[in-house]
């Protein structure tokens, strides 16, 4: 028998049905990940039989033989602190800024009713998920540590009373990709070494094939597809597991084909951004250091690298809208200047599209004066009628319709936000994309769709696209070369198919390595 | 602006129905507000044509209270509006522009708060003399301060979402950015500033005029009315729970309605 198993689980919020009839076990030791697009439920299907959310759950749900359903209030308290440990996706807000690491430690274990844990005995717990120093850490503050290091204190406080159930929503999805599966793999061997049974949840199928034993596929509520990981990714049998499958980039599946390059567009030498340090202190902080690179016509570059490594902040100067401190940038031979400088011919050239795509978009504004505004300003001798008609032309050429023209950007889901903002970049008929984590808000399906509709523009309008991201593998699609910045360097620059075949730079291997 | 009206909460209904009073009342009623009936001076309520009695010399309670809201009301409105323009101008200034004038503009800003305010009205009040154009400058001098720092603020955050950096890749003129993008979208958290401003004009102008420092005799304010209850209360209570309640009613509901505003758009 399973340790955690639910049967034909329904939840209702104020009313309304939003989990249907949904079976999840875990047996001890084992790893059962759910898969989702965000409001399929999946997280909700996790937390509520732990009173986590406001749902009601009704059906029946047991652990370790209690059913919870049935239990009285202490029995499920038992069950909530005692018998399971729940990791969740924000580190840096999970952790109370105000206590040490060891007072937060030492505080979930006692609220799960272990007994007072030594300073030594909670230095073994930081030390099992892998963090160094550990009794220096104790008396260190949240602030002082990484994202990950954050998560793996969030680890160490869910599993200090040694529950039996790991429950694990979206662990790594805020994290760096080079990161993820470090953390992945620490959860793994946590899971073996103390028989935990693991539920993880997760929009990304990528990052949990390796490490579930068990899949559940969720949509709209309902479980679309389950079985063992081998079987369902072997042979997926429902079309939304496919359509799943399909759009998850993986760095195994062939090369694309990728259209023809032309002549240099866009050559940047020894770029630097550096910015002062905030408020009063003293010091910079070297954003980019010397970035040359080059993007052709028709070509697309990815430029990869973890948070912080500068990567936005050299697509900003490249498209105008950051600074840059020193270096120089041409357009075919010719220099670009400047943030300040850049005349409306220039900026017609190049237009960036950003990772949030309902922040993009100015709340107060239709989509229709949204997408005209590129046009008004760089070609402003169009009139009015034109310039409807070429609105419209850009909304059809990101498959969307006229009906989109009066709304409002919350009106807008996040992939259709994404391509009005694409359509406000193409309008002016621009040569080069600037394309900061364009993708990577969203869920896997419309991230991929937005990629294709992206590879479909490199090839009808000859546009040439940077593409700033963290996935190597989902820009391998349309990428002809790859960048790998850290802090700041660019350490590889190359051919996509030869860089991911060898990384050379530490970097790089650990961000392929991560994919 | 449907939108706004919908958002109209039952407090700002209750202002607005006692400024409508106040702006009619004076035209329908048969006394003026500093006029005086030598027959009835300190009359109760509901006697004659004097629904709320007279005052002690004989002035009609009930015109001198409509005149009294809308002297009140009138100076809280536009202080609030002069310091909703000085203040928006100020803010939006130093946080668009940002580095060191955006810290010369505050700096600026955080000594004028730490004057103190009441005592250097009083002494504008001692060197000019009383009139009701000391009391704006006196009280716009501080409103727009806090109005100036919570629209800075809202300026740079603003200033680092992607519409703004798409619209300066759209080539649109800072002029406009600012204009189109960047004031449209601090408009509802500064009018619920605004709401919560006039309340605190309101109690400013009745303190003064409390202290004998606000607008001049006969005209009136609900400070005035508030002062002259208070020292005849003992006589006839009527002449201060009246106005005293009125000033509580018209805080209370501006308050509230301020709060549920910065909520909604903050």
């Amino acid at each position: 028998m399973s340790l955690y198993e639910i049967r034909d689980m329904v939840i209702q919020i104020d009313g309304k049905q939003l989990v249907k009839g949904v079976n999840i076990s875990v047996e001890a030791g084992k790893c059962t990940a759910i898969i989702g697009a965000s409001g399929s439920g999946k997280s909700l299907s996790c937390l509520t039989p732990f009173d986590l959310t406001p749902g009601e759950a009704a059906g029946s749900i047991k652990l370790d033989g209690i059913d919870l359903l049935k239990a009285n209030a202490h029995q499920k308290l038992k069950a909530r602190s005692h018998l399971a440990g729940f990791v969740f996706q924000q580190p840096l807000t999970a952790l109370t800024p105000h206590l040490t690491i060891g007072a937060q430690l030492k505080e979930a274990a006692a609220q799960a009713g272990s007994p007072a844990l030594s300073r030594h005995e909670l230095a073994q717990k930081l030390e099992r998920v892998g963090l160094s120093r550990a009794d220096e850490r104790l008396d260190q503050f949240p602030h002082r540590l990484s994202g990950g290091e954050r998560q793996r204190v969030m680890i160490a406080a869910a599993i200090a009373h040694q529950p039996k159930l790991l429950v694990a929503d979206e662990p790594t999805s805020a994290l760096d990709a080079s990161l993820r599966g470090e953390i992945m793999t620490l959860l793994d061997e946590l899971r073996e070494e103390q028989g935990l049974a693991m539920l993880l949840v997760s929009h990304d199928l990528a990052s949990v094939e390796n490490h579930a034993d068990h899949l559940i596929v969720m949509e709209e509520g309902r479980v679309v597809e389950s079985g063992p990981t081998v079987d369902l990714i072997t042979r997926p049998q429902e079309d939304y597991t496919k359509r799943l499958m399909a759009a998850t980039p993986r760095l195994d599946e062939p090369a694309p084909d990728l259209p023809a390059t032309g002549k240099v567009l866009v050559d940047t030498k020894d770029v630097s951004v550096i910015f002062p340090k905030p408020g009063w202190r003293r010091g910079k902080i070297k954003a980019v250091v010397d970035a040359s690179l080059a993007v052709r016509k028709g070509e697309a570059l990815a430029v990869v690298g973890g948070s912080g490594s500068g990567k936005s902040t050299l697509g900003r100067a490249i498209a105008g809208i950051g600074p840059l401190t020193s270096g120089a940038i041409s357009w075919q031979g010719e220099h670009l200047p400047g943030r300040r400088d850049r005349d409306l011919a220039m900026r017609a050239l190049i237009q960036p599209v950003f990772q949030d795509p309902v922040a993009s978009l100015d709340p107060q504004w239709k989509v229709r004066d949204i997408i005209a505004e590129p046009l008004k300003n760089l070609q402003p001798d169009i009139n009015h009628s034109n310039r409807e008609t070429m609105v419209l032309k850009a909304l059809c050429d990101v498959g969307l319709g006229e009906e989109y023209l009066d709304r409002t950007p919350a009106s807008l889901s996040g992939g259709q936000a994404q391509r009005v903002a694409i359509a406000r970049a193409i309008i002016a008929g621009p040569e080069l994309l600037v394309l900061d984590e364009a993708t990577s808000a969203l869920d896997p399906l419309v991230g991929s769709s937005i990629l294709q509709l992206l590879a479909e523009l490199q090839r009808s309008k000859e546009i040439s696209l940077i593409l700033i991201t963290h996935d190597i593998a989902s820009a391998r699609r349309i990428c002809h070369r790859i960048a790998v910045l850290d802090e700041g360097h660019i350490v590889e620059m190359g051919e996509m198919e030869s860089v991911i075949g060898d990384p050379q730079a530490a970097a790089t291997q650990k961000l392929v390595a991560a994919s | 602006m449907r939108q706004l009206l919908n958002r109209v909460h039952w407090p700002l209904w209750v202002v607005l129905i006692l400024i409508g009073l106040a702006l009619i009342l004076p035209l329908v009623l048969p006394w003026t507000f500093d006029q005086i009936d030598w027959e009835a001076v300190r009359a109760p309520a509901f006697s004659g044509s004097h629904i709320f009695g007279t005052d002690e010399i004989g002035r009609d309670r009930l015109a001198r209270l409509a005149a009294g809201t809308q002297v009140t009301l009138m100076v809280a409105i536009a202080a609030a509006l002069v310091s909703l323009v000085v203040g928006i101008a100020w803010g939006a200034t130093a946080g668009w522009i940002g580095g060191k004038v955006d810290e010369a503009m505050m700096r600026f800003v955080d000594a004028l708060y730490a004057l103190p305010f009441m005592f250097i009205v009083i002494l504008l009040m001692v060197i000019f003399g009383r009139s009701i154009l000391l009391v704006f400058i006196g009280i716009g001098l501080v409103e727009w301060l806090t109005m100036a720092r919570v629209v800075r603020g809202q300026v740079m955050a603003l200033k680092q979402r992607p519409f703004i950096l798409a619209a300066e890749a759209a080539g649109t003129p800072p002029r406009t950015i600012i204009l189109k993008h960047v004031l449209p979208n601090i408009a509802g958290v500064a009018l619920a500033y605004l709401m919560l401003t006039v309340p605190q004009v309101v109690m400013v102008e009745s303190f003064l005029s409390f202290l004998g420092l606000g607008v001049q005799e006969p005209l009136t304010s609900l400070g005035i009315l508030v002062k002259e209850g208070a020292d005849d209360m003992d006589m006839t209570p009527l002449g201060l729970l009246l106005p005293g309640g009125l000033l509580v009613i018209i805080l209370v509901c501006l308050t509230i309605e301020g709060e549920r505003l910065r909520d909604i758009f903050s």
